[in-house]
Order: structure tokens, then C-alpha cells, then sequence
């Protein structure tokens, strides 16, 4: 053994140490950088103020106050008045508020959409890598259908026929979305397939659904759930903009997407309707993006390199 | 005897870059210009950086720390000296993985010729064409011409190590260094190179130096032979003297470690009764893949795997399969342990046709034959505790309570000598032969009839080799277990096997008991492929005579007759045009004309 070793060279075909699960090797190999910790920090941040402000808050997110409209934020008033503290729209109702509301639906789209997707597309990629043959042609031919539709168009057209509410949202953003998922999973099952382990448990008698479930899937979809996280930003840019082409959430419930869509005649004089959303919006996904990133370095580096 | 010395080699040592602990230290020796010299060093023995020394040659991460190596007399590690000293040129060399040596992109012929137009400048085009194609056809690549412009993934690996060659003589070097070059290749093929390599610098007046981490292959080749142990050359001799009287121990211990086949003192156990009812039977069994065909949209070749393959296993048989890279072993293997169903013919255990079952049925058969796979790190899922994957074929069979299962499966670590407190670990830190406990802990917790042994330790060294062997040997006596070792290292199976098949191209064309098989071998094949093995001994079976060139046929579309007739010595008519059928022998049987005695009937 010992001459085997040296004759390899340092770390050449050495195995390679390997420490608890994948899962949480990468995450406190990512933990270790600075961007992650700030994107970590900020998100939970906005998380706590989404779930906890909307309950405290004084006002009501779709009530109007006529005689309140167009209060500029604190900054900007004559004397800072603490009420408003990111002034009010054009009906009067309180943008810190809606902002929050807002920033908490589409962070409910986002992740369920993302957690949907990754279920569905996973699993059925999994199947489809695993098991080959038909299930591989149906799957693999669904996907190709599926991503020949542009997104935008699907969208119009579930939306327009059945009611714009958060169900049917999730529900278009994730049917246009799932293909990557089953792609990428795909691929990683029939890696995982070809391996030698995967026929000395088809030795002992472990049928496919069992190694592909128990043994494989463990292998495989850790990484793919990292990067995932990227694919929440991704989601909640797409739920504004069909909140922006009104195929969103319907006023008067407020959604990133509808605000701005609405502020757009208001903004010479009431610019802050507009631009709060937006601030929000990009802090939201500037977070996800640096923790996403981190992940992503992470993992690369847990599987060596590519 | 005194010929002036074409290489000299004085005191040279190289170390790291960086400083460190030397690499080479105090290497001398002399080569004349028409001497092999072969070097004989273990792997991880500073084998591959001293040959790439002597080429002046080193990576750039190692460097020289002293010493010299003078070529006709001049130093070449010296510019001032050595200007007009090229390598390629004035010393070639062929290493051990020709795959990544040529290009892929380029076809074989055209790469040589770039190289030696570039370090023959003088010569024209087309001189140095014919002279590549007279040396293709010199190592014996069949029809240089049309092989000259193919690319060299149609190049098997034995013909890419004689295009190696060829690229290394074209230059006609004064000397040729040839490191480890039969390691890869298959027993008969590395024989061929070897013989051929020997061939060529007699012819060439070449000088050698054979570097092999195989005594016998240097066996073969080299007049004297240097040992080189961490980094120095602990003793030299003419090889017949080395290997008669070794002058250190380390010498003495490399010269016993070799195996031998011929000359053991031990016989295996003799094979079990003739007459009882078989544990398997393979009949007739076939398989066929379907392989796409390059550039065709709907067109298949027929990769004819096994073709026809009958045999028994008895109970209580250490039943070998032996037989070179592409023979059909792996695929014979897959249907033993039931991965894939044959495509013709039946696979029977105690009497049951395995493709007869339901798949409950044949879940609960699955037991009685296990597989111990060839690599131990692909073959353990990689995140699943040690106990957990041990017991998988309890667990899936969901018969047995977590309780018992686990009781179960620490009496199988046990056995086969794990430690207990292994039972929640991860298989990631343990070493090969540990991981092989493993694989055949997870066999036994089944209480198998039948051990299917895929190569199983040919990935351990000598030591742990032996140990397993050992257990195999114990878990036999106390479980009544069947084994089929499926090798091609024919002194484990000579050790080891009761009764052995050959197969050749698909086929099995000798069965016989261990001894018939190595002592009067019936079938050409057999008799190629004792010539060829690995061994120091005086073997009853002469290269010379009995291995030829030439390479196993591709198995898609194979001719009829005689699969083996384009290397067989002793072919005649009948065989290019008849498929031999098997005939009984003395313990066996073999299919091969020569023994059918209608023939000398024939003939008269």
C-alpha cells in the first residue's frame, strides 16, 4: 500500500477525506466568505420585516386615506414626520407597508415556485435519467415541448382564462420553469446510473426505484439544490414583471410588479412610489444573488474544481 | 567486452526543485551501443523520472543535483557540449501510456512523419514516408499503408504501442529508453512487444534501456539488469546471474515475490466429484449487443460478447474463467449474476431456469449467487454508512426485523474482519482491501451458495491478496461456498482453482481440471497464453513457438471458423472455413480441430 501511495503523487488518485454530507460541507465552506454572510444577513432581515411589520403596522395595505395621498418619505418632508416613513401613493395608503406586503408575496412565489419546480423537475429528471428507455423519450420529449414556449406568451395565456391569483401564478412560473431542473437531473442520473455501486446493489436484489431513491438521489441532488437559490431571484424578478403587465397579483393587493406599473403617472411629482418597490426589490435579490453565488463557489470547490 | 560505453551514466541524483529529499540519488551505470539494459524498479521507485533524466527531460518541477549523463562521450546535461544533441533524434523514448503520446486529432502516419521531418530536417517528404512505412511494417501492423492515414482511436492499445515504437526508431536513435511499455497490455500482446522490441535493436544496433516494474518481462529482454530501490540502484548483474544469486535482500524478496506456476509446491485442492447434480449450469448462453453505427442513422453492429458458452459449476468448485481484455469475461459475468439475461441459451441454478422466475421469485434465488465487484471505491455507495449498505440486501427483502438484521450484519464484519465499531462509519477513509471486506461482507450476510468473483483482488497488492485469499479459503470450509474467480492472472487461478475455462473471442475453448490445464494444455490458445504469463520459471511452453503475432479479431461480424485461427500456429484449411466444436479431453473439454480424430483420418 505504501509504495502504491507514493507512487501516485500527492493527492493524484488519493480518495478524498470527506467530512459529514455533502450538504454541509458546502455550506460552511460557504459560510466562510463575506458575501455570503452579508446576503445571509440582509435576507433574513427583510424576511422578519415582511412577516412581522405587516401584522404591526398601524395602517391597512389596501385602505385609502384621501386625505393623506402623496406624502413624501421622512427625508424629504418639511419636518420628519414619522408616519409615513416612506411617504404614501396616490391613494393615501402607506408604502413602507405595501412595500413589505409586496416584498411578502413575492418571496412566498419565489421560493414555493423554486421549491415546486425543483420537486417536480428533480424527480421526474431523476426517473428519466435513471430509468431510460420510454420514460426517458416522453420526459425528455415534455421538456422540449414545454421549453419551445416562451414564457411571456404561456402566461397571457393561462392568466388570461383562469383568474391572476397567487396559486395560478406559482403554477405558470413553475410549468415554464421546470425543464432546467429535469434537465440538469437528468443528466446527473444517468452519471449516477453508469456508476459501479448502482450494480452491487442491483447485485443484492435492490430493485431501481430503491437505489435511485435511497443511494442515488442523496449523491445527486444536493448541488442542484444550491443552486437553486439563484433561481428565486430569477422567479421573483418574473412575478413583477407580470405584476408589471397586470397579469400579477390584482390590485388592490400589492405586489412589486403592480406598484410600479401604477406609479408610472406619478412619476415627475411622486417619485418614491415607484422607486420604493424597486429599492426593495433589488436589495431582495442582491442578497439571494450574493448568497446563490457563494453556494455555487462552494459547491464547485467541494467537488474539486469544473 | 570492453566496447566503448554509448551512454554513461555517473553518480547522477535528481531532487525537487524546490529542495527536498532527493528523487535519484548516486545513479551510475554504462550502456554499450548494442546492449539492452533493463532497470528494474517498483512502482513509486523513481523508475519514470529516471528515464526521462537520461533524455535530459525532466519536468520542470524536478532538477538535477548532480552527477552526469555523457552520450558518445559528451555531457548532455552540459549546452556547451551537447549543442547539436537532440532528443528523439540521438535518444528516443516510448512510454507506458501511448493513448495520451499521439494525438487524436491527427491520423498516426502524418503525426510521425511531422516528428521526424522535424528532427531530420534533411530528409525529403517522401523518404520519410516509405521509411515510417517500412518500420509499420516492421513491427508487424497489417497493412501499413491503409493504417498509415487512420486515427489512432482505431488503434488498438497494442498497436499504438508499436506505433510508439515506430515513432521512437524513425529517428534511428542511437538509444532507446522503453518505460514500463507492456504495462498496460494484455499478457500475450506485452510477450509480442517485447520479443519484437529485443528484435528491432539487434536489428537497428540499438542500445536499450528497458525500465519495467515486471522481472519477468525484463526477464526477457535485458543482458543486465540494475535494481533500483527509492531512488537508488542497489545492485547490478547479468540477469541470469541476479536471478539465481541475488546479492541484497531487497533483490532476494522482489525475486520471491513473483509468482510462479509451474514450480509451487503446493497443488490445489482436487475438484469435486464429476457426478454430482451442478449448483450452475450455464447452457449455450449468448449475448449480442446492438451498437450504433458511426455516421448511420439506423444501422447496428452486432458485438457478438459471448457466443455459446456451455459449462457447469459443481458444488464446492473454485471454478476459474481466465482470458485477456475483450474476450467476452465481463459480459459472461453480468449474465452469471443475472445483471442481464442471456440473449439465447438458459443459465440454470440447482436445476431452476433463473429466466423462468417471477421477479419475487427470483429475488428471493438472488440470495443463493452474490457478485463481488473488480473496483472497490466505484463499487460502495459513496454516503451511506458501512452497516447501512452491508445489511441493503436484508433490508430490501424487508424479512427480518432492524434488530436481527443488524445482529446479522456485525457477524458478517466480524468474519470477514472488520471492526466492529466500523458499523456507523462512512466507507470514505478505509483502504481497497478493507473496502473489499465490505463488498464481501454485504455478499455473505445473504448466506450465498455461489460467490461470483469478478477480479475482485486484482486491485490489491501481494499482501492483501493473500490475506483474502485466505478468508476465502475459511469462509469455504465453514459456509459451503462455490467460488468463480474470474481473472486474468494466471498464477492466482493456478493457485487457487480447481477447475478453469479459457475463453478466447466469446468462446470457451478449453475446460479442464487445474492441473491438465497448466501441465498439458490441448487448445493453441492455452498454450499462447501460458507462454506469454508473467512468470521467472522455465516454462513448458515457448513463445517462440507457440504465441504469433497478430491480435484477437474485432468481435463484430466474426468470420466462421476458428475464431483463433488467425494466430494459431498449427491452423489448416478446415479451421478458416469449420467452427471447432468442443471434444472431450482427459477433464474437461476443448474446441479446436487438432484433437478431432477424424482429422488424421482426413488426412491420410
Amino acid at each position: 500500500m505504501v509504495e502504491t501511495i507514493a507512487a501516485l503523487g500527492p493527492g493524484e488518485f488519493a480518495p478524498k477525506r470527506v467530512e459529514g454530507s455533502i450538504a454541509r460541507q458546502i455550506l460552511s465552506t460557504a459560510w466562510r466568505s463575506t458575501g455570503f454572510r452579508i446576503g445571509f444577513t440582509v435576507f433574513v432581515l427583510l424576511l422578519v420585516a415582511s412577516a412581522v411589520w405587516p401584522e404591526l403596522s398601524p395602517y391597512d395595505a389596501v385602505k385609502m386615506d384621501m386625505k393623506a395621498r402623496f406624502l413624501p418619505p421622512l427625508f424629504l418632508g418639511d419636518k420628519w414626520a414619522w408616519g409615513h416613513p416612506l411617504g404614501t401613493d396616490q391613494l393615501g395608503r402607506d408604502m413602507l407597508l405595501r412595500c413589505l406586503v409586496g416584498l411578502r408575496y413575492s418571496l412566498f412565489i419565489g421560493v414555493t415556485t423554486v421549491a415546486l419546480m425543483f420537486v417536480v423537475g428533480c424527480g421526474l429528471g431523476l426517473l428519466s435519467g435513471f430509468r431510460g428507455g420510454l420514460w426517458d423519450t416522453v420526459i425528455m420529449r415534455l421538456t422540449d415541448a414545454q421549453l419551445s414556449i416562451p414564457m411571456i406568451i404561456l402566461a397571457i395565456t393561462i392568466l388570461g382564462v383562469s383568474k391572476p391569483t397567487v396559486p395560478t401564478i406559482i403554477l405558470v412560473l413553475g410549468l415554464s420553469g421546470w425543464p432546467l431542473y429535469a434537465r440538469v437531473a437528468r443528466s446527473a442520473a444517468v452519471a449516477e446510473r453508469g456508476k459501479e455501486y448502482v450494480r452491487g446493489l442491483r447485485v443484492v436484489g435492490a430493485g431501481d426505484w430503491r437505489i435511485l431513491f435511497l443511494f442515488a438521489a442523496p449523491n445527486i441532488l444536493p448541488p442542484i439544490a444550491f443552486v437553486a437559490v439563484l433561481d428565486i431571484a430569477r422567479i421573483m424578478i418574473f412575478e413583477a414583471i407580470l405584476g408589471f403587465l397586470g397579469l400579477g397579483i390584482q390590485p388592490p393587493t400589492p405586489s412589486f410588479g403592480t406598484i410600479i406599473s401604477d406609479s408610472r403617472k406619478y412619476l415627475i411629482n411622486a417619485w418614491w412610489i415607484g422607486t420604493s418597490p424597486g429599492v426593495f426589490l433589488a436589495v431582495a435579490l442582491t442578497a439571494i444573488n450574493l448568497m446563490g453565488a457563494a453556494l455555487e463557489k462552494a459547491r464547485n470547490k467541494v467537488y474539486g474544481g469544473a | 567486452m570492453q566496447r566503448s560505453p554509448i551512454l554513461a551514466v555517473t553518480d547522477l541524483s535528481v531532487a525537487p526543485a524546490g529542495g527536498g529529499r532527493p528523487i535519484l540519488s548516486g545513479i551510475s551505470f554504462k550502456v554499450a551501443s548494442t546492449d539492452t539494459y533493463g532497470i528494474y524498479g517498483e512502482s513509486g521507485s523513481g523508475k519514470t523520472v529516471l528515464s526521462r533524466a537520461l533524455a535530459n527531460w525532466l519536468p520542470g518541477s524536478l532538477a538535477y543535483g548532480g552527477g552526469g549523463v555523457a552520450f558518445a562521450g559528451r555531457d548532455i546535461l552540459d549546452r556547451r557540449q551537447s549543442a547539436d544533441f537532440r532528443v528523439g533524434r540521438d535518444i528516443a523514448y516510448i512510454g507506458s501510456k501511448p493513448q495520451s503520446a499521439l494525438d487524436p486529432t491527427v491520423p498516426v502516419g502524418p503525426q510521425i512523419l511531422e516528428k521526424l521531418l522535424a528532427v531530420r530536417p534533411n530528409l525529403t517528404r517522401k523518404e520519410a514516408t516509405e521509411r515510417i512505412l517500412h518500420l509499420l511494417a516492421e513491427v508487424r501492423i497489417p497493412s501499413p499503408r491503409e493504417r498509415f492515414h487512420d486515427y489512432p482511436t482505431r488503434y488498438s492499445g497494442g498497436m499504438m504501442q508499436r506505433a510508439m515504437i515506430v515513432d521512437a526508431l524513425c529517428a534511428e536513435p542511437a538509444v532507446l529508453i522503453a518505460d514500463n511499455v507492456t504495462q498496460p497490455l494484455d499478457v500475450t500482446i506485452a510477450a509480442q512487444i517485447v520479443r519484437l522490441l529485443r528484435d528491432l535493436c539487434e536489428r537497428h544496433r540499438m542500445a536499450l534501456i528497458f525500465l519495467a516494474s515486471s522481472l519477468a518481462a525484463l526477464a526477457r529482454v535485458a543482458e543486465r539488469v540494475g535494481v533500483l530501490h527509492e531512488g537508488r540502484l542497489v545492485e547490478e548483474q547479468p540477469i541470469d546471474r541476479l536471478l539465481k544469486a541475488p546479492r541484497t535482500d531487497y533483490t532476494r524478496r522482489v525475486i520471491a515475490e513473483v509468482p510462479r506456476i509451474w514450480s509451487t509446491d503446493s497443488e490445489p485442492a482436487p475438484p469435486p466429484a464429476a457426478d454430482v447434480a451442478p449448483l450452475m449450469r450455464v447452457v449455450d448462453a449468448h449475448r449480442t449487443y446492438l451498437v450504433r453505427r458511426r455516421g448511420h442513422f439506423n444501422s447496428y453492429n452486432r458485438v457478438l460478447a459471448v457466443r455459446g458458452v456451455t459449462f457447469d459449476i459443481r458444488p464446492g468448485d473454485n471454478f476459474g474463467l481466465v482470458g485477456e481484455s475483450g474476450c467476452g469475461k465481463s459480459t459472461l459475468t453480468r449474465l452469471l449474476a443475472w445483471l442481464e439475461a442471456p440473449d439465447a441459451g438458459e443459465i440454470r441454478l440447482d436445476d431452476v431456469s433463473l429466466a423462468s422466475l417471477s421477479p419475487r421469485q427470483l429475488l428471493a434465488k438472488r440470495r443463493e449467487f452474490q457478485l463481488l465487484l473488480q473496483d472497490p471505491y466505484n463499487s460502495l455507495p459513496p454516503r451511506s454508512p458501512i452497516g447501512r449498505m452491508i445489511g441493503e440486501g436484508l433490508f430490501l427483502r424487508g424479512a427480518l426485523s432492524r434488530k436481527e438484521i443488524e445482529a446479522r450484519v456485525r457477524k458478517a464484519m466480524g468474519e470477514v474482519g472488520l471492526a466492529d465499531g466500523l458499523y456507523h462509519a462512512l466507507p470514505t477513509a478505509l483502504s481497497t482491501g478493507q473496502r473489499q471486506r465490505i463488498s464481501i461482507a454485504r455478499a455473505l450476510v445473504l448466506e450465498p451458495k455461489l460467490l461470483i468473483l469478478d477480479e475482485t483482488l486484482s486491485s490489491l497488492d501481494q499482501g492483501e491478496q493473500a490475506k483474502l485469499l485466505e478468508l476465502f479459503a475459511e469462509l469455504q470450509a465453514k459456509n459451503d461456498l462455490t467460488y468463480v474467480f474470474i481473472s486474468h492472472d494466471l498464477a492466482m487461478v493456478r493457485r487457487v482453482c480447481t477447475r478453469i475455462a479459457v475463453m478466447y473471442l466469446g468462446e470457451i475453448v478449453e475446460l479442464a481440471d487445474n492441473h491438465d490445464l497448466f501441465f498439458d494444455p490441448q487448445h493453441p490458445y492455452t498454450k499462447a497464453l501460458l507462454s506469454a504469463a508473467p512468470t521467472l520459471e522455465e516454462k513448458p511452453f515457448d513463445a517462440t513457438v507457440y504465441l504469433l503475432e497478430g491480435e484477437p479479431p474485432s468481435p463484430i461480424d466474426i468470420a466462421p471458423g476458428c475464431s483463433f485461427a488467425s494466430r494459431c500456429p498449427s491452423a489448416f484449411g478446415r479451421c478458416r472455413v469449420e467452427t471447432p466444436k468442443p471434444i472431450a479431453t482427459r477433464s474437461g473439454f476443448s474446441a479446436c480441430h487438432l484433437l478431432d480424430p477424424a482429422r488424421s483420418s482426413a488426412a491420410a
